[in-house]
């Protein structure tokens, strides 16, 4: 079921509109003498609110031109929120005005062209001087008729760039709201209704709660037969979609969205309740893998009751892709809950068939004369293009930091070729003594994993994937083990193929007892990702957001199949102030491989 | 560009004035919304080409399942679905439009349930009687909007709410189209943007959900043709100017018809929807002149197809594509029922009040029928050579 595609208007302001003015108001006859206390606390709160955001409201300007958007600040380094369409005219370099006037020079650093997000970085005029910000609400705790704020510069009114405010109610959340016929190209999944007046120029503003935290980013507002103005009916990206992108856009990815290799939708538009189902699904995607088929019913999808298309559309997304969520769902009287790794919803150019019919192209509006000359701005220095990303500088920034935080755990970089680990192993039925052995020192890289039998793999001369993929059933760990140690030990250094940061994804440690936990939400830990590429082999490594642990990994012998994952905890001393997992669990598909509990790490 | 609307100024006026509504700024309207929301219907029905919605807003005012709306183009079809607040999806059906008061009475239909029979839906509903005995709103009131505008909402999603003063109470000059439009009852003008397609048949409430009146259509102000945001009081009456036969002598009686009076005896089924005109004697009929498209099914929609020229029709500005809807307030549901209806109902001399669709719009016009032309001698078949 999909709405009828009523046009939906991107709020650009334009130098057009500006001729649209103030129109003259009669002056309101004296107050009333008496004003109900309640109402004159509320009125002080709302003023109170709106002077501590105000400074963090941004006027997005192309450089050295015309305000074209809005935005917010938030954090103290200057890195704001605006829409991806905002962003469009300006290209990377330009200008952000604040309300204290200033006008800084400005980068932009990641993007969601699907969702209409962009990050874009503010200068300081002196050195680390930090920005005033705003803080990140829940848009989950937001409720119909709940008040709003809108704040930006609607119309480029305030050349001053004092922010304009509007102030109305919520009037409905978890809105989904396609832009056109063309799913997938841009949507507002999950996104914020109001009815406070947006217009304009108020694109990439914030929105407010009464308390003045960020609920989402205004973007749209709807209209048909009426003029490009409010309409009554604004829409707003809720910040909680944006917060699962914003490890992306910190680290300058150019993000995709997420698709569950499957489509699905309400099975009879005519039964009494609407029922979503598994309409059609790619055998070679991951919730295939899973268990899921055609006409499987799905009961919730990340924690959200799949009650109609409307929503399943919404909570898918609000991820990027290659993200990891739970999904419920029933075949027959069977209830089974998996984690489904989401596939990417733009399909890359490498998987076009020769030939074959390219898909359209989003609309790019360019400039006449195509896109505007590099502008002479400090902010160029902070520009590096890259295909997939938005700006790679911030990757390589991101990154650095990562990996220093991680530093803090050991540092395996000198010396240390050749790594031992004895202690036990447990597979179930079959259990005893284990010992590894990755060899790097030497001109072929080994590893010897002896567990009831020994097993051997020259990493780099055994190209066969089933080889790679050994000992059977595990995915590749001998592989994995090979690539921690390489992580460890090189520095990035050994990953030719690829050495970047990932953005931010959900992590899940299984419960060390092996048994089904209650709910894999519970498991959840949020994790910074750094990717790598060696030889053929991709791994992703999930660092925790708090401490920079290394939590575990995934390695990819293949695109296409199930990764090995390697679960790291028990971290302990392992020599010389170098901590190490004492415990790792091997995981290959839905099911355990084996937990190796090591007793004695040797390096040298 | 200049801002027109007249209902402008004079709400800026009125929210300075109503600003110390007591606590309202520090009360949000999450339980008002919810609780009204479950009060309220998705109706879907006719159109959805030609920019004609297919969809719009009712209000539930009986635990059985009777649903106000507005007398729209989307009730002309068998096949009206509305969407309940927790998502099931049930039929209902017309029970009785009046057009003067652009209202609209529909019932849940449940299967297995005959026509009138209880349904057992017991849902929460609108104590319409216990409405009509509150006093009406002022200007500077607060209100909110419950809608379905843009078709936003599907299934259990909540409809649109939007907050706003009343900016007026006045009577409603409004047109559709280039047609005036048929109410002309006072009407509460509000400042919030209510009226966007899909919202007629909504629910303006006061600040507690207290039902207050009907949003109106999508329709322009005759006086500074900018749109109009109204609701239709729950109170509304109009009094209007029929003709009444007695005796073989025609006179003209005022009658005032009233919501109230429509809901009260339209949910028992005792409401007959006025004509402005008496019905004719059963016979020959009156002649209207249009032709129809070839009626080829059971239940061919009232298409026109051609007018001919001269004739009533042509007169009342009746054009092809326009579809016939209502005729005196009584759904057409197909040629063969215009037919019927002119035959049994008017004859040569009567004025009828027709409802046509005509692109997006539902326009009344009225036609005074004329005398049937003799049937043409049939040509006859060329000779063949």
């Amino acid at each position: 079921m999909s709405r009828s595609p009523f046009r939906l208007l991107l709020l650009l302001a334009a130098p057009a509109v500006l001729g649209l003015a103030a129109c003259l108001v009669p002056v309101a006859s004296a107050r009333p003498a008496a004003v109900d206390k309640l109402v004159a606390d509320a009125e002080a709160e709302r003023v109170a609110v709106i002077q501590k955001v105000s400074p963090a409201v941004v006027a997005v300007c192309i450089h050295g031109g015309q305000a074209v958007g809005s935005g917010v600040v938030i954090d103290p380094e200057g890195y704001a929120l605006t829409n991806h369409h905002v962003v469009q005219p300006t290209g990377p370099i330009m200008q952000c005005g604040l309300a204290d006037g200033v006008l800084y020079d400005a980068v932009l650093v990641g993007q969601d062209k699907i969702g209409d997000v962009a990050l874009v970085k503010l200068l300081p005029k002196q050195k680390d001087k930090p920005f005033p910000f705003v803080q990140l609400g829940d848009s989950d705790k937001v409720r119909i008729g709940d008040w709003s704020l809108a704040m930006g510069n609607p119309f480029s009114i305030a050349l001053d760039f004092t922010p304009t405010v509007t102030y109305g109610l919520v009037s409905g959340t978890n809105r989904y709201e396609p832009l056109g016929s063309r799913p997938g190209i841009s949507e507002y999944t999950d996104c914020i209704q109001v009815d406070t007046s947006i217009n304009p120029g108020n694109s990439g503003g914030p929105l407010f709660n009464a308390k003045g935290e960020l609920i989402g980013i205004n973007g749209r507002i709807n209209f048909e037969k009426r003029v490009r103005i409010n309409s009554g009916v604004g829409y707003a990206i809720s910040i909680n979609q944006i917060k699962n992108f914003l490890g992306h856009f910190y680290a300058g990815i150019d993000t995709d969205h997420a698709s569950l290799g499957a489509s699905a939708g309400s099975v009879d538009d005519d039964s009494d309740l609407a029922k979503i189902v598994v309409k059609q699904i790619l055998e070679d995607s991951d919730a295939y893998r899973r268990g899921l088929r055609d006409g499987d019913q799905l009961i919730s999808f990340a924690g959200r009751p799949m009650t109609s298309t409307n929503q399943y559309k919404n909570i898918l997304g609000t991820f990027p892709k290659e993200w990891r969520v739970p999904l419920l769902f029933r075949r027959e009287n069977e209830k089974k809950e998996v984690l489904v790794r989401l596939q990417n919803i733009t399909p890359a150019e490498k998987d076009q068939p020769a030939g074959g019919p390219m898909p359209p192209m989003p609309p790019r509006p360019m400039g006449p004369g195509g896109p505007p000359p590099r502008p002479d701005s400090p902010a160029a220095k902070l520009h590096k293009p890259k295909p997939g990303y938005t700006n790679f500088y911030f990757n390589e920034i991101q990154r650095d930091k990562l990996l220093t935080g991680a530093k803090k755990h050991g540092d395996f970089t000198a010396g240390a070729a050749t790594w031992t680990a004895e202690g036990r192993y447990d597979a179930g039925e079959r259990k005893g003594e284990m010992r590894f052995e990755v060899d790097a020192g030497k001109e072929v890289a080994a590893v010897v994993l002896r567990l009831n039998i020994e097993h051997r793999l020259l990493p780099l001369e055994q190209t066969d994937p089933r080889q790679q993929a050994e000992p059977i059933g595990s995915g590749g760990l001998m592989m994995a083990l090979y690539h921690y140690h390489r992580f460890l030990t090189t520095e990035g250094k050994g990953f030719e193929g690829e050495f970047v940061h990932g953005g931010s994804e959900p992590f899940y440690p299984p419960p060390a007892d092996g048994g089904t936990p209650k709910s894999l939400a519970a498991l959840r830990v949020d994790a910074d990702v750094i990717r790598t590429k060696h030889g053929s082999v991709t791994c992703k490594w999930y660092f925790a957001k708090t401490d920079q642990k290394l939590l575990g990994l995934e390695t990819f012998i293949s695109k296409d199949t199930d990764p090995c994952e390697l679960y790291l905890s028990d971290y302990k001393d392992a020599g010389n102030g170098r901590v190490l997992p004492h415990r790792i669990e091997a995981r290959y598909g839905d099911k355990r491989y084996a937990v190796l509990t090591v007793s004695k790490y040797t390096l040298k | 560009m200049h801002i027109r609307s007249g209902t402008l100024v004079l709400s800026v006026v009125a929210a300075v004035v109503s600003a110390p509504a007591r606590g309202a700024a520090a009360d949000p309207f999450n339980e008002v919304s919810d609780k009204t929301n479950s009060k309220m219907v998705k109706v879907f029905g006719a159109g959805g080409f030609s920019r004609l919605n297919n969809f719009g807003t009712g209000i539930v005012i009986s635990p059985d399942g009777h649903i106000l709306t507005v007398a729209s183009q989307l009730l002309d079809t068998s096949d009206l679905v509305v969407h309940l607040y927790d998502g099931r999806r049930l039929r209902a059906e017309v029970m009785v439009v009046e057009p003067e008061l652009d209202a609209a009475l529909l019932r849940i239909r449940v299967e297995g349930k005959k026509p009138g029979e209880p349904t057992g839906l017991d849902l929460p509903y609108f104590d319409f009687a216990e409405a009509v005995k509150r006093p009406a709103a002022e200007p500077g009131d607060w209100i909110l909007g419950f809608t379905n505008q843009f078709e936003i909402a599907l299934r259990d999603e909540p409809l649109t709410v939007q907050r706003g003063v009343i900016a007026a109470r006045t009577k409603l000059s409004g047109r559709v189209g280039v047609f005036d439009f048929p109410y002309t009852g006072e009407v509460y003008v509000v400042d919030a943007i209510t009226n966007n397609p899909g919202a007629a048949g909504g629910a303006l409430t006061d600040r507690k959900g207290n039902l207050l009146g009907i949003i109106g259509r999508e329709i322009k102000n005759t006086q500074t043709e900018t749109g109009i945001n109204y609701a239709i009081p729950v109170g509304a009456k109009v009094t209007i100017t029929v003709k009444v036969k007695e005796k073989d002598k025609e006179e003209e009686r005022t009658l005032t018809l009233s919501l109230p009076d429509f809901v009260a005896r339209g949910m028992k089924g005792e409401y007959k929807p006025t004509r402005r005109d008496p019905a004719g004697r059963p016979g020959d009929g009156g002649w209207s002149g249009i032709v129809f498209v070839p009626n080829i099914l059971s239940r061919t929609p009232a298409y026109v197809e051609d007018v001919i020229p001269g004739s009533p029709a042509a007169k009342a500005g009746l054009r092809p594509d326009d579809l016939i809807s209502f005729v005196d307030g009584e759904p057409i549901v197909s040629i063969t029922a215009f037919q019927d209806f002119l035959r049994v109902r008017t004859r040569p001399g009567t004025t009828i009040r027709v409802d046509v669709r005509r692109g997006e719009a539902l326009q009344t016009v009225e036609m005074t029928l004329g005398v049937h032309p003799p049937k043409p001698t049939p040509v006859p078949p060329p000779k063949k050579p």
